[in-house]
């Protein structure tokens, strides 16, 4: 069975275009207060060079070796879903899964959240819900990337894009 | 072919956080891309190896604490060192690793310096364009089909998920500001934490080691830096804690800021 590829808008379009982020956006103010609140990051919380199970490199023209979790029969709208790989960040780590309906991006939840600090699980409830209205709304994003430290959405984007990786075929 | 050229993409956690490689091999075969992705990866890894402060036994760690001299550091610690002068003298003094209340630290620079390698080695293995991305701290080579230069969101400060703006960007981009980490910026000259009322710095030109160590210079000298940057041969835009934006002339941006 060939699946139809999964081609968000254009494969020259990378990871965080998915997950898109907007020149202005409705949700701003439910987040800035939590992001700019003192986010305090110690040495003790900091994985530096911890490995997680996430390093997952992907190609546009590779066959990827995971196959997806769940498959519905081929077809244009074929709904088809994928767990992301576990990706750590300095406040703890997570996992995304998405659902894919033939080649568009209908949902992603997080399926894994572990996090270290007290602190951030608290800003984490406020930037999770906002994370997944924006990959789900910015899939026409037309940037390469982002310029700024977020290490929570960083963590966010490669597994949502080892997700889509497994759905790619 | 606009939009329609191989990329090849890797994400490496190392150094304390998740780096993004995107590569375009124009050509190159495949085989070479995963090995030049690897090396680039060496490249970063070798960095946290010799620079991080957040484990004790490294070769910066163990030079701080006295314990080893610089020349048993490997040549590394040197270029570094070298960069943090130039840097230092290039930001009028607001970068300065040597007056912080911990002792020498150039980790504000580190980052940048380790992408900028990695970049460069992707470069110099025939990749044709390339772009590396250490947290927010971004080193492009080339071009991608798509456009005629690499564009980049900078990130408010307010929200991850919104833009201050979005340039065309040739070379580097570095962005520093208090609002993912807390206040953790020095003020060398004040001897306090920063406090020039900047919620965001972002530096871009040809070298990101340099420009990473200017925007967080700027964090703390706030637009009186600016006139320093463009003299140093790099283009700036401040976000301001009210909000206001301010830019050196030359900034690249696309949309309003």
């Amino acid at each position: 069975m060939k699946r139809a590829p999964i081609v968000l808008t254009s494969t020259a379009f990378g990871v965080v275009a998915l997950v898109g982020y907007h020149a202005a956006g409705p949700h701003a103010s439910a987040l800035a207060g939590a992001s700019t609140g003192s986010l305090k990051v110690s040495g003790s919380t900091s994985q530096t060079g911890t490995g997680s199970a996430g390093a997952r490199s992907a190609s546009a023209t590779s066959t990827p070796a995971a196959p997806p979790t769940t498959a519905a029969p081929a077809g244009a709208s074929a709904t088809r879903s994928a767990v992301g790989s576990d990706m750590q960040y300095p406040f703890g780590d997570l996992a995304v899964k998405v659902t894919v309906r033939g080649s568009r991006l209908v949902d992603v939840t997080v399926v894994r959240h572990n996090v270290t600090d007290p602190q951030s699980a608290m800003i984490d409830q406020y930037a999770m819900p906002l994370l997944r209205t924006q990959a789900l709304s910015a899939q026409s994003a037309r940037i390469n990337g982002v310029s700024g430290a977020s290490y929570t959405s960083a963590a966010y984007q490669q597994s949502l894009q080892s997700a889509l990786d497994k759905l790619k075929a | 072919m606009r939009g329609g050229e191989v990329i090849y993409r890797h994400a490496e956690p190392v150094m304390g956080t998740v780096v993004s490689i995107e590569v375009r091999p124009h050509g190159a075969p495949m085989t070479l891309t995963r090995s030049a992705v690897a090396a680039a990866c060496a490249t970063l890894h070798r960095a946290d190896d010799v620079f991080s402060l957040y484990r004790p036994d490294t070769p910066l760690a163990r030079l701080r604490r006295g314990e080893i001299a610089l020349e048993d550091c490997p040549p590394e610690v040197t270029e570094v060192i070298g960069l943090c002068e130039r840097a230092r003298t290039a930001s009028d003094g607001w970068f300065d690793p040597w007056s912080l209340p911990d002792g020498f630290d150039p980790t504000g620079l580190v980052k940048g310096w380790a992408a900028r390698e990695a970049a460069r080695g992707l470069q110099a293995a025939g990749l044709g364009a390339g772009m590396v991305n250490a947290a927010g701290d971004i080193a492009t080579f080339g071009t991608p089909a798509e456009w005629d230069a690499w564009r980049i969101g900078i990130r408010s400060p307010e929200s991850p998920e919104r833009l201050a703006c979005v340039i065309e960007l040739e070379g580097a981009i570095a962005t520093s500001g208090c609002y993912e980490r807390g206040p953790h910026i020095w003020d060398v000259r004040a001897e306090a934490p920063a406090r020039a009322g900047v919620a965001s710095a972002s530096v871009c030109g040809p070298d990101l080691a340099l420009a990473d160590a200017l925007a967080t210079g700027l964090v703390a000298a706030g637009d009186g830096g600016l006139e320093t940057v463009r003299a140093a041969g790099y283009e700036a835009l401040l976000v301001l804690e009210n909000g206001q934006t301010v830019t050196t002339p030359g900034f690249p941006a696309l949309a309003a800021v």
